[in-house]
C-alpha cells in the first residue's frame, strides 16, 4: 500500500497542501486535475525525486518504480535498444541477459523491429512504447505515469491506453496515473482522485466522481456546461425567470449542474414525469465529432447535446421555438 | 630563427591545451552545479568567473602575480616560484579563458530537461551516474565547442601571459617582441605561420566536432 500522509510541498508555482492518499496494492489510481495543479510534482515526490516540505510518503521506500513522462524522455544519444537497456546496464547485468530481457519486453510491446533505430526517428506512439519498455524491463512494482498519452494523436492514444491497461491487468502492478483528461481517467482508473490547486478534493470511483462531483470546480472541469448558482427554496432554484426543480429542499447558497446529455429537446411541450420543462428559442447549433451541441435560451442559456440524427429530423434553425426537459434527478446540487 | 618560431607556437598550443584540460576536469562539474542548483552566493561565483572578460588582461596578470609572484605568501610557504615557467603561462591562460568553457557548458546543461536525469535516477542510476551517462553526453556539443573556444582564447592570450612569463616566450609575446625590437618586416613571418597553423588546427577541430 502506498500512503501519503499530509504531504505539503512548495515548488516554483506549485503548492501541494496537506495531501493524504492511500493507494491499494494492485490498484489503478488516476489523479485527475487541470494543468498547474501540481500533478507532476506529486508523482516526482512519490518517485523519491523530490522531497516533501512536510508530511510523509510511505510504502515506496526501496520499491522498484517505473516512471513514465508525457514527453517520453528517451535519451537522445542512445538508440532504442540502449534506451531500453539503460537500467539493466546501470545494474551491471551481463550482456546476454540484457539482450534477452530487452528483446522479450520489446516483443511484448511490438517494438522488436525498432531496436537499432535512433530515437529521434520514431513516431510518438513508438517513442512512448520505448519509454514503457525501458521502465518495464526493470520489472517495477509500481508504475508512476505522468500524462502518458497527452502528446499522442487520438488513435495512438487509444492504443497506448489499451496497452497500459493490458499490462496492468497482466502484471497486477500498482499504477498511479496523472492526467488532465477526464475521459482517460474514467476509462482507466479503478479510482479517481481530483486534484485542484494542490488539494485533492475528491477520491472515489469514476462513476461516483462523474455523477456526483464534489464541487462546482469539479463539475466545470468534468465538462458540465450547465452550472448555475443561487438559493434553493422548497425544492426550487430560481435563475432569471427559470424555476428549476432540484432534489435538495432548501439551501442558502448552492450550485446546480445539469449534464448536457440529460436534457431532452422537443418541438412541443412534453407531457411526462419530468419536473423541469421550459419553452425557449434556439441560439445556435455547433457540430462536434460525435454529437451536435445546441445552445438554447430559456431565460438562461442551456447547453444540450443531441445526436446528428435528431438534429437532422428536428430542423433546429436559429431562433426556432423549442422545449427543453430534464428530470429533477438530473440536477446535481453542490452546497457550500 | 624558424626553430624559435615553431617552438614558441608549440609551447602556446601546449600551454593552452593544458589550461583547457584542467578546466574540463574542474570547470565541467562547476558549470553543471551552476546550471542545476540555486544556492546562496551563486551570483558571486558567476560574477567571479566572468571577471576576466571585463578587466584588462594585464590587470589579470598583475592580480595573479600578487597571489603567487616573487615575494608572495604562496612562494614563501611552498618555495615554488612560478613566474617565468610554462606552468605560469598555462595558469594565466586558464584564468582568462575559463569563462568560455564554463559558460558554454553551463548553457548546454541548462538546455537539458532535468527530467532526463530524473528518469535515469528512477531507473537506478546514482546522481553521479546520471550525470556521466546522461547529462554529459547530452551536453557534449556545448562542451566541445566551449573547449575549442577556450583553447583558442588561451592561444591568443597576450596581456596576462606577458606579465606572468616573458620567457618561455609564447607566440603572441614573440611576435610582440620582434615587432618592438626589429619592426614589421621581422614580425610578419612569425605572424603568418601562427595564423596558418592555428587556422588549420581549428578548421580540423570544427569539422571533427560537427561530424559527431
Amino acid at each position: 500500500m502506498i500512503q501519503l500522509d499530509k504531504v505539503s510541498k512548495k515548488y516554483q508555482d506549485f503548492h501541494i497542501q496537506d495531501l493524504s492518499l492511500k493507494v491499494r496494492p494492485g490498484e489503478y489510481f488516476v489523479i485527475l486535475g487541470p494543468s498547474g495543479a501540481g500533478k507532476t510534482l506529486l508523482l516526482e515526490m512519490m518517485a523519491g525525486l523530490e522531497v516533501p516540505d512536510s508530511g510523509r510518503i510511505l510504502g515506496l521506500e526501496n520499491r522498484r518504480i517505473g516512471l513514465i513522462y508525457q514527453d517520453y524522455m528517451l535519451f537522445p544519444h542512445l538508440n532504442v535498444f540502449q534506451n531500453i537497456a539503460y537500467g539493466l546496464t546501470i545494474r551491471k547485468e551481463g550482456k546476454q541477459k540484457i539482450k534477452t530481457q530487452v528483446e522479450k519486453v520489446s516483443e511484448n510491446l511490438g517494438i522488436a523491429g525498432l531496436l537499432s533505430r535512433e530515437v529521434n526517428t520514431l513516431s510518438g506512439g513508438e517513442k512512448q512504447r520505448t519509454a514503457i519498455a525501458r521502465a518495464m524491463v526493470m520489472e517495477p512494482e509500481v508504475y508512476l505515469l505522468d500524462e502518458p498519452t497527452a502528446a499522442l494523436d487520438l488513435s495512438t492514444k487509444t492504443q497506448i491506453q489499451r496497452l497500459i491497461l493490458e499490462l496492468h491487468k497482466k502484471e497486477k502492478t500498482t499504477v498511479v496515473h496523472v492526467t488532465h483528461d477526464f475521459e482517460e481517467a474514467l476509462a482507466m482508473g479503478d479510482r479517481i482522485g481530483l486534484l485542484f490547486s494542490g488539494q485533492m478534493i475528491q477520491k472515489d470511483t469514476p462513476e461516483q466522481v462523474f455523477n456526483h462531483p464534489a464541487s462546482k470546480k469539479a463539475a466545470d472541469f468534468l465538462g458540465y456546461k450547465n452550472v448555475f448558482s443561487g438559493s434553493i427554496k422548497d425544492y426550487r432554484m430560481n435563475i432569471n425567470s427559470l424555476d428549476i426543480t432540484t432534489p435538495e429542499k432548501d439551501a442558502e447558497k448552492a450550485f446546480i449542474a445539469i449534464w448536457s446529455n440529460d436534457i431532452i429537446l422537443s418541438q412541443s411541450k412534453l407531457e411526462s414525469s419530468a419536473r423541469n420543462t421550459f419553452p425557449g428559442r434556439v441560439i445556435k447549433s455547433i457540430k462536434r465529432t460525435n454529437h451536435v451541441e445546441v445552445i438554447v435560451d430559456m431565460g438562461v442559456w442551456l447547453y444540450v447535446d443531441i445526436t446528428y440524427q435528431s438534429y437532422k429530423e428536428m430542423k433546429l434553425r436559429p431562433n426556432a421555438r423549442i422545449w427543453a426537459t430534464f428530470k429533477t434527478q438530473a440536477v446535481k446540487v453542490f452546497l457550500h | 630563427m624558424e626553430k624559435e618560431v615553431m617552438s614558441s607556437i608549440l609551447l602556446t598550443l601546449r600551454a593552452s591545451l593544458w589550461a583547457t584540460l584542467i578546466a574540463l576536469v574542474l570547470g565541467i562539474p562547476l558549470s553543471f552545479v551552476l546550471a542545476r542548483r540555486h544556492f546562496f552566493g551563486k551570483k558571486i561565483i558567476e560574477g567571479l568567473i566572468d571577471v576576466p572578460v571585463v578587466i584588462p588582461h594585464t590587470a589579470a596578470g598583475i592580480a595573479l602575480l600578487m597571489v603567487w609572484g616573487r615575494g608572495s605568501l604562496f612562494t614563501k610557504i611552498t618555495g615554488i616560484s612560478l613566474p617565468g615557467t610554462e606552468a605560469a603561462v598555462s595558469i594565466g591562460m586558464l584564468f582568462v579563458s575559463l569563462p568560455f568553457l564554463v559558460n558554454s557548458a553551463k548553457e548546454g546543461f541548462k538546455m537539458i530537461d532535468v527530467r532526463y536525469e530524473k528518469t535515469a535516477v528512477s531507473l537506478g542510476a546514482s546522481p553521479w551516474k546520471a550525470f556521466t551517462s546522461v547529462s554529459l553526453p547530452m551536453a557534449k556539443k556545448s562542451i566541445i565547442s566551449g573547449s575549442i573556444m577556450m583553447w583558442a582564447r588561451g592561444i591568443s592570450e597576450f596581456g596576462a601571459v606577458v606579465i606572468l612569463a616573458y620567457h618561455p616566450m609564447t607566440a603572441p609575446v614573440l611576435i610582440f617582441e620582434r615587432f618592438q625590437n626589429f619592426g614589421l618586416d621581422y614580425a610578419a613571418p612569425a605572424t603568418v605561420v601562427l595564423i596558418l597553423i592555428t587556422l588549420a588546427v581549428f578548421v580540423v577541430l570544427r569539422v571533427l566536432g560537427d561530424r559527431k
